[in-house]
């Protein structure tokens, strides 16, 4: 068999080797620019490929390969490792972040050192001037941010504009005025650009991290919808004052031509100057002018925002200036549509047939709408996530018509789809869904889409805890190995719905891998999932194997509440974890320490459960200690549980005890069944 | 909990799916398993596996060698009685997938034919196993496994469940009195028939019989078919429906005149806000030298030969092939062989450009255009 395989190959072989001698054979007849480094081995071939006639040969292209097309065919090797931290937080082992809160500092700082860094060089350039690399590497050089004409002349005036001095281009603008000379149109333009972009303001210093911290806030103000004024506040930092230097120098202008309106209109929307907008763009028409697109789509945003008016109004103004484009024949772009959309989200339940039919006109005028349009989407359909019953299901639309497509970036807006997908598959509770959102995710480079941290956290929240619920648990598990930690930190939430998942499918024994993990990622303080973990350990009897495991896991967690204690003031032990700490090491015979947690019950003023006390008796009956026994009862007497009397009951029965022990239990019962009747109020379990 | 069934009853078919190599097969392990606990299913699945890939292994054999295709052909008149039982079977379920009545009616494909048998001979194994096992097995495990095939169905459940238990008592029954397996095939195929017909009772497959095939599939749940209406309905709502009607494809697509203006402020700043939207810290150190490379900071990596190597874009060839910048020169003679070594020597020389090569030929030219009264006297020709 294997001289057939090997026989069978070399001939597929040859085959390939006369088609490549082929291939090869073709361009040295018709263009000599060939090199015949290896011809000596094709030689003899060739000949025989003439023999047999191989067909016309297609003489493939010259391909073009990008500069870094190697690094880039190495890095796609290389996979996630999922036991590591990602790439961008390998460091110093110590700095390596454990949670989420650590990796965003980590990055923050690194960030900020290199701007610091930054700063510094360019400042002070004159520090700086030596060249260290070889061959000269420029962008490790300072770079000049002060204006080096000095004399007032409109280049001046372009190398200001150019540097985004606002106030500094301004003074030129007059001075250039007071001298006489008129600037040309072209430059007043681009002075209007700066102006309006940055609301005559200087602009802040090109900080990525604080632009996106920014849009955090924001978005977390967009979703929960209620602060408007604030959430305007922070948008806009500065909004259009009336009579700026962008509308005197606009006034100023000897010639304005529809640039110089376009400028004007969108800076006024961009600092929510709306009704001004919406006159300007009147002027702008008595002046038989034409605007832009991009004014357009600035101008439907003004109609959106615009107070005091019925969303029936404002979706007729905005299909009005829609018409006024298509009159002016100004082709719409994605970001028209996107606008348009954006802003329908506002209207919600009015929004959604027109948001329809905005996104109909879309595909039939042949405008591919990007990951934003159906974020929008998905935004305006799903706005109410307590209407269960009605919801929507053009999320399954929309996957169908993503699945399998790769994106590239085309609205700022394009990173939060993944995020509102998955939150809707959260909420629909379609694990299907979730894997057709994440299976679109990992398409090509979709996974660039997810967004800052925080958007990426909140994906991989929602999808893990649709994992918790819906998935078996030997898959939820392998999903927990591959995410986390290279992907990321779990907040203590995700960690309780998958010890819930655990639970459900009785799986107790990975819980104290669970809470090493949940230390691990800084949930060491956290009560409620410690609770949850104790809990769910002290529910049930294991077998003792699994006894001493939970055991090791309580008295680990004992230690967390007891280092607490020691970093903060008001000591916290929840009754529950007590009994349940207890009752475990109680199960694993460490009945030493189970006595100890008795104590902690006097300690912090909580009070036992009848659970374990009569657990406790059993472990006494089991040790044949009517000593023990008795210390119970005394001990349920001081609480004046009512249960006492039945220990004492039991102990009488199960124990053979001294008459001395004897008359000191019926004390003790005695003693309680007085004040039975106000225990039983205060007894809650 | 209902939700977690729901969710892990579709998954089964699916990851059952790739151990079959047809759909055929699907069909007769998915009605091979009705009868039997959840493990003989199991077995079944295997069975077929392993069945199948020896057979095109087998296949593939034959035609080099003579031997193995005659024991093949032996074995396959071997499994011509068992085959026909099992088309009887086949043809007794009533089962209107047509793929199995292609492969069957008309044999044309040796090799599909083949597997089918192949299939069958394995079901017949199994349906022979089983009895054996089930004499042995107790009632609650039947139950189980009867339940389970309920579930699985979904059409019926309670009837299904009844009618599988009520035939697999009949079957016990008939097993203890009868060990010969010719019986106990005979109710089996009792059983797969009946089993069919409490399922077309249902009347949702006899409304769409194109479904059946479905149900090999693993979309056969009763929740997932009524969205998968709700979506195709819904889809008619999301694509097809009244549009603004304001803007007209032709009117969009018409190329207007393009004036070259450079890039506003504000297009620059949108630009940026787009390459940050899909910003990503780096993945791996590659990555990294990437950007470093873009970032000007790093050697560029070597992707050919010509890496470092800038001469005005330039190929390749107009530095190595510099033949035709000597058709001034005579065709042969002492000259033209210069020329030649000349050529030859400029073309290994990566340190000169091609402008500079073709100066120095051109050197050459002159130089024996002013020494052409020498040449003549020694009665060389130039040109």
């Amino acid at each position: 068999m294997a001289a057939v395989a090997a026989r069978r190959w070399l001939r597929f072989r040859c085959k390939v080797c006369l088609t490549l001698t082929g291939q090869r054979a073709g361009p040295c007849g018709q263009a000599p620019n060939c090199r015949f480094y290896s011809g000596s081995a094709t030689v003899p071939k060739v000949e025989r490929a003439n023999v047999t006639g191989i067909e016309e040969v297609v003489i493939p292209r010259k391909k073009t390969w990008d500069k870094v097309a190697v690094l880039q065919a190495l890095a796609s090797t290389v996979n996630r490792d999922t036991t590591a931290a990602p790439y961008a937080f390998q460091d110093d082992p110590y700095l390596i972040p454990t949670s989420s809160l650590e990796s965003r500092s980590f990055l923050l700082a690194k960030k900020s050192g290199e701007n610091a860094a930054k700063y510094i060089i360019n400042s002070h350039p004159k520090y700086f001037q030596k060249d260290i690399a070889e061959p000269h590497i420029p962008c490790l050089m300072p770079e000049y941010f002060e204006p080096q004409i000095e004399d007032i002349s409109e280049a001046a005036l372009r190398e200001r504009i150019k540097l985004k001095k606002v106030k500094a281009s301004v003074d030129m603008f007059d001075q250039l005025l007071q001298a006489g000379t008129t600037v040309s149109l072209e430059t007043s333009n681009s002075l209007l650009d700066l102006l309006c972009y940055y609301g005559d303001k200087e602009p802040s210093t090109d900080n990525h991290f604080q632009q996106s911290e920014k849009s955090e806030e924001l978005e977390e103000a967009a979703e929960e919808n209620n602060e408007k004024p604030k959430k305007a506040n922070h948008q806009f930092g500065n909004l259009w004052r009336p009579e700026n230097n962008a509308e005197r120098i606009f006034a100023l202008m000897p010639e304005k031509n529809s640039h110089s309106y376009c400028t004007m209109i969108r800076g006024m929307v961009k600092h929510r100057a709306l009704v001004q907008a919406l006159n300007l763009y009147t002027e702008l028409l008595n002046n038989k002018l034409h605007a832009d697109v991009y004014t357009f789509n600035a101008l439907i945003e003004a109609t959106a925002l615009s107070a005091h008016e019925k969303p029936e109004d404002k979706w007729n103004n905005i299909l009005e200036l829609l018409k006024q484009m298509a009159a002016q024949k100004v082709k719409p772009n994605l970001q028209t549509f996107n606008t348009i959309l954006k802003c329908l989200r506002r209207f919600h339940a009015f929004g959604k047939v027109p948001a329809l039919q905005t996104f109909r006109e879309m595909k039939a005028i042949g405008i591919e709408p990007s990951l934003a349009t159906y974020h929008y989407l998905i935004q305006l359909f799903y706005h109410h996530e307590n209407h269960s019953k009605g919801s929507s299901l053009i999320i399954y639309d929309i996957m169908n018509e993503l699945t399998g497509r790769k994106f590239s970036p085309r609205d700022p807006d394009d990173d939060m789809f993944f995020q509102s997908a998955m939150r809707v598959c959260s909420f629909l509770r379609d694990l299907e869904l979730a894997y057709q959102v994440h299976g679109l995710l990992n398409t090509g480079d979709n996974w660039k889409f997810i967004g800052p941290d925080h958007r990426r956290n909140f994906y991989y929240s929602k999808f893990f805890s649709l994992l918790c619920l819906m998935e078996q648990i030997d898959v939820t598990l392998k999903w927990y190995k591959d995410l986390i930690p290279s992907v990321f930190f779990p907040r203590s939430q995700t960690l309780i719905d998958l010890l819930q998942a655990l639970d459900v499918a009785n799986r107790l024994e990975v819980i104290p891998q669970i809470w090493k993990d949940s230390k691990e990622y800084g949930h060491t303080f956290r009560s409620d999932l410690k609770e949850e973990i104790l809990m769910l350990m002290a529910r049930d009897q294991h077998p003792p194997e699994l006894q001493v495991a939970f055991a090791n896991c309580a008295a680990d967690i004992k230690s967390t509440y007891e280092s607490q204690d020691g970093r903060q003031a008001a000591p916290e032990w929840p009754a529950n974890s007590l009994n349940s700490i207890a009752v475990l090491f109680l199960r694993a015979g460490r009945t030493q320490e189970a006595w100890k947690m008795l104590g902690l019950f006097k300690k912090h003023n909580k009070i036992p459960g009848n659970k374990l006390l009569n657990e406790f008796m059993d472990s006494a009956k089991a040790s044949s200690s009517p000593a023990q026994a008795i210390e119970i009862v005394k001990l349920a007497g001081t609480f004046s549980l009512p249960i006492c009397e039945d220990l004492a009951r039991r102990v009488m029965a199960d124990f053979a005890i001294s008459q001395e022990q004897k008359e000191a239990l019926g004390n003790l019962t005695s003693l309680t069944t007085d004040s039975d009747s106000d225990s039983d109020t205060s007894e809650g379990k | 909990m209902f939700p977690r069934v729901s969710a892990i009853l579709p998954l089964r078919p699916l990851s059952r799916f790739p151990l079959c190599s047809g759909g055929s097969e699907a069909a007769i392990v998915l009605l091979g398993a009705p009868h039997g606990t959840v493990r003989t299913k199991n077995n079944v699945q295997r069975n077929f596996g392993t069945n199948s890939v020896n057979y095109s292994k087998k296949d593939e054999q034959s035609a080099p060698t003579h031997g193995i295709s005659k024991e093949t052909e032996s074995q396959e008149s071997v499994k011509e009685n068992t085959k026909k039982d099992l088309l009887d079977i086949i043809k007794g379920m009533k089962i209107e997938l047509s793929t199995v009545n292609v492969q069957t009616t008309k044999p044309s494909s040796r090799r599909q034919r083949k597997s089918v048998e192949a299939t069958i001979g394995s079901l017949q194994k199994t349906l022979e196993d089983a009895p054996k096992k089930r004499t042995k097995s107790v009632s609650p495990e039947l139950e189980a496994a009867a339940s389970a095939v309920a579930d699985f169905l979904r059409f019926d459940k309670q009837t299904t469940k009844s009618e599988l238990l009520r035939q697999l008592q009949q079957h016990e029954e008939v097993s203890k009195t009868q060990k010969d397996g010719e019986r106990t095939k005979i109710s089996v195929s009792n059983i797969i028939s009946d089993m069919k017909v409490a399922k077309s009772a249902t009347g949702r497959v006899s409304t769409r019989p194109v479904h059946q095939i479905q149900f090999d599939e693993g979309t056969d749940s009763l929740m997932g078919q009524k969205t998968d209406d709700l979506k195709k309905s819904l889809r008619k709502n999301m694509l097809k429906g009244k549009r603004l009607n304001i803007f007209y494809l032709k009117t969009v697509t018409e190329e207007a005149p393009k004036t070259e203006t450079a890039p506003s402020l504000w297009d620059v700043e949108f630009a940026k806000q787009l390459a940050m939207v899909n910003e990503q810290p780096l993945q791996n150190g590659f990555a990294e030298m990437i950007q470093w490379t873009k970032e000007g900071k790093l050697w560029e990596f070597p992707i050919d030969n010509e890496a470092g190597f800038d001469d005005d874009g330039s190929e390749f060839h107009e530095h190595v092939f510099l033949d035709k910048h000597l058709k001034d020169f005579p065709k042969q003679g002492p000259i033209r062989h210069f020329m030649e070594l000349v050529t030859c020597g400029l073309s290994k020389n990566p340190y000169l450009s091609v402008k500079q090569k073709i100066e120095h030929i051109e050197w050459f030219r002159n130089y024996f255009n002013e020494k052409q009264d020498i040449l003549k006297e020694s009665g060389i020709r130039l040109n």
